[in-house]
Parts: C-alpha cells; structure tokens; sequence
C-alpha cells in the first residue's frame, strides 16, 4: 500500500479526535509491518469493504485506553475499563474510520463502507491483518499514545 | 395524534415550502432551525419524531447537523434531502447513521412515503435478525461436513455473555451492506490444527498454515452465509471484508455497538464459536 494512501486517515484522526475533547494530536512515527502484530492491551477492529478492503486496526495499552475514556467523559474517573469506556472508545474509533472514508472520497477512492468494530482486550497477542503490509501511525494524543494499524489493498 | 416535524434549513423560502407540504400532509410542524446551534437547541426544546435537514447549508452542512443531533440523540430519525443523488452522498448518509435520503426538489408523495417508512418498524432488520444466526450455522455445518469430513452439532444458541473469553484464534469478518455487520469465528489453537490436519492429509507445516486455514474456513462460512441471506432477500446487498485473525494469546472481545448472537458448534475436533450481530440502522433511499 502507497504510504500516501494513509493521508485520508491521518486527515480523519486530527479532525475527529478535537471534537472529542483532544487539544493537542500529534503524528509521531510512520513504520511499515507484516501482516502479523503483536498487541499489549486493546485492539479495535473496523473492516473496510469497497473499491479498497481490508482493516482499520486503533490500539492503546490499557492504562492509556483508560486515560483516553475518562478525557472523551470529560475527565470523569475511570478506574476500569467497564462497558462504558469501552462503548466510547468503540464510539470514537467508529467516527474515525467513517471520517475517513469521507475524506477517501475525496481523494477520488469512494463508495467505502465499514463494519462496526469489534474490541479485543488481552495482553500478549497477535493480530493478523487481512493484508502482506500494514502501516503503522504512531499518535500522541493529549500525553496518550494511539497505534492506529492501516492493512488496505 | 399527528407526526412532529423539525425543519432544518438554511433557507427561510425552503422552510416554508416544507412546512406548507407537510401541514398539507397532516403532519406538525414541531419546530423549525437553520444552523447546528438552533438545530440542536431546537431539538432539545420540542423533541419530534422527525427531522428533514437540508444538506447544503453555510458554516455546517447537513451531514455536520445530522452527526451532531445522532451524537446527543442516537435515536434521531433524520431524512436528509438535496439536489444531488449519487453513491457518495448515499455511503456518507449511511456512514452517519440518517434513516432517509429524498431527492429535491422535494415531492409531496416521495417525501410523505420515505416518512411512513422510516417510521414504520423495520420489518426486513427483524428478519435478518430472525434468519442471520442460523442461516451462518447452516454455513458453518455444511461446510465443516463437507471440508473436514466431521458431523457437526450446535449446542448453545444465548446472547453473547460479555465480555466472551477467546478459546485461542478468533477470525473476525466485517459485513456490508444494506446493515453493517460482523461474525466472530473462534476456536482452540489444537483443534484448528487437527481441522488443518484433516483438510491438508497432513499435519500443517506451520502456525501459519493453520491460521491461514481457519481464515478461508472463516471466510468461506460468511460468504456462503451472507450469499443464502442475499438470495432469499435481493435489496440486503451484504459482502464480507476479508479476515482479521486474533491469536496467541486468550483475549476478551466485545462488541459494544452490536449486539452479539452466539452458538457453540460441537465437532469431533472440539467446539467452535460462532458470533453474529448486525446493527440497526439503514439509510432509505427515494
């Protein structure tokens, strides 16, 4: 996949993430992957499907997932990750992945749609993304980091 | 009791236009905004059943107006109406979540049937939902038989006990289409190996040629599925996105914005997981 292909997702996480309370999103590194990741912590799923397919993947550690849920509650404690937090962040990660396709369309790839996601939760994991290559984009969101997982061909 | 309407438009003659053909139709209008700040203030104070939103409006188009009004009530039933009608427009409606779409200039027949429908129970949704599960097992036994030469028998079928604890490989298959969807494929490391071990008349190479196995099982199952659902009922369109594989470890997995229908598929391999859910929610299109 064209590293510049990730431009419409990196539109779509700064956009998005102010609206949810977030003042400072940052990009820190962009690194290329195989298909198969290990992850610490949780792991949202979001499958694209249209003139492009493949898989949106956004993880945080717990602690951070923690962190970015009571920022999205406007700084309410969170000291679990219950079905609450966990309902936001899927919330948020639905919005990006569907902003992001917007703005797909408007670089000329349309008729994007996508699954609503799936959240797993575990330590010492691997994921296996539906692609050879995946993208990684490191962001720091507010002192929180966030992998967002690109695997579309 | 008359349907209550709000009219989000930024145009004072288009408000009244909509106004005079609803109030014609028998409808009430509950209260009328053409901006994001009046929308959302107005839809606070009058609460209506319905919303028409204009899409082209200055500072925030329809699609800002409507994400706003779905985020403080996901309930809202908006019907968005513009000039242009093309795929775009339509994926991004249905992206957002708004339950119609209507060409304008707007007619008063088109606009009171794209009402009645939206408001009316989602007859094809409460089907799916009666059919999906069983129509993936159905997949999921056939081809198990078939490929892997073992009987197969469903001993559970509850709503997903959350969060479900991963036996060790989890496939997840996301559906699109008329509903979005996923199904959740999971099973022990040891029994996909001995599947894989079946299949291939030896014992797999390597880990990775047991995931790859159980990925095209996966997929296998949610394509024939998804294609018995499309056959039986045209206007569903759904399609399956490739698998995303879960392993090596035990995970917990939830699906906080679907709700999950399970059944626990017993083989002579051990017993395999099948999760199904859609989401409600479908943009009608006039």
């Amino acid at each position: 996949m064209d590293v510049n292909a990730i431009n419409p997702i990196l539109a779509s996480f700064t956009e998005v993430l102010p609206l949810l309370g977030f003042s400072q999103v940052t990009k820190k590194k962009v690194s290329l992957a195989g298909s198969t990741l290990a992850y610490d912590g949780i792991l949202l799923n979001v499958a694209v499907v249209g003139s492009i397919k493949g898989v949106l993947l956004l993880g945080m550690s717990f602690e951070d997932a923690k962190k970015f849920a009571s920022k999205m509650m406007m700084g309410m404690e969170v000291l679990e990750l219950d079905s609450l937090a966990q309902s936001a962040i899927s919330e948020m990660t639905n919005m990006v992945c569907a902003n992001a396709c917007t703005q797909f369309s408007k670089a000329d790839i349309g008729g994007l749609d996508i699954s609503p996601p799936t959240l797993m939760m575990g330590t010492g994991g691997m994921a296996t993304l539906p692609v050879p290559q995946a993208i990684i984009i490191d962001f720091d969101c507010d002192g929180i980091e966030v992998k967002l997982y690109v695997g579309l061909a | 009791m008359a349907v209550r309407v709000m009219i989000v438009d930024d145009s004072p003659f288009s408000r009244t236009l909509i106004a005079e053909t609803l109030t014609e139709g028998g409808f009430e209008i509950a209260g009328e905004a053409d901006s994001l700040e009046s929308a959302l203030k107005t839809y606070e104070e009058v609460q209506p059943d319905l919303v028409t939103m204009d899409i082209a409006m200055p500072e925030h188009d329809g699609f800002e107006v409507s994400r706003a009004l779905l985020r403080h009530d996901p309930k809202a039933k908006i019907i968005l109406s513009s000039s242009m009608k093309d795929e775009e427009t339509e994926m991004e409606a249905k992206r957002i979540g708004v339950s119609g779409y209507v060409q304008k200039p707007l007619e008063a027949e088109t606009l009171f049937t794209i009402i009645e429908k939206v408001l009316s129970p989602d007859t094809l949704f409460q089907e799916l939902m009666d059919r999906g599960l069983e129509t993936f097992k159905e997949a999921l036994a056939q081809n198990l038989t078939r490929m892997a030469k073992t009987p197969v028998e469903f001993i559970e079928d509850a709503d997903i006990e959350e969060p479900y604890r991963s036996k060790g490989v989890t496939t997840v298959i996301g559906i699109i289409g008329q509903y979005t969807g996923t199904m959740i494929m999971d099973l022990a490391f040891e029994d996909a190996e001995k599947i894989a071990e079946t299949l291939l008349r030896r014992p797999a190479k390597d880990r990775e040629e047991v995931l790859a196995m159980v990925a095209e099982l996966a997929n296998i199952v949610g394509g024939i599925a998804c294609s018995m659902l499309n056959k039986r009922e045209k206007s569903l369109g759904l399609r399956v996105s490739p698998p995303s594989m879960f392993h090596g470890n035990s995970a917990e997995l939830v699906s906080p914005r679907v709700k999950i229908q399970k059944s626990l598929a017993r083989t002579q391999y051990g017993e395999i997981f099948l999760g199904i859910g859609f989401k409600k929610g479908s943009t009608l299109w006039m």
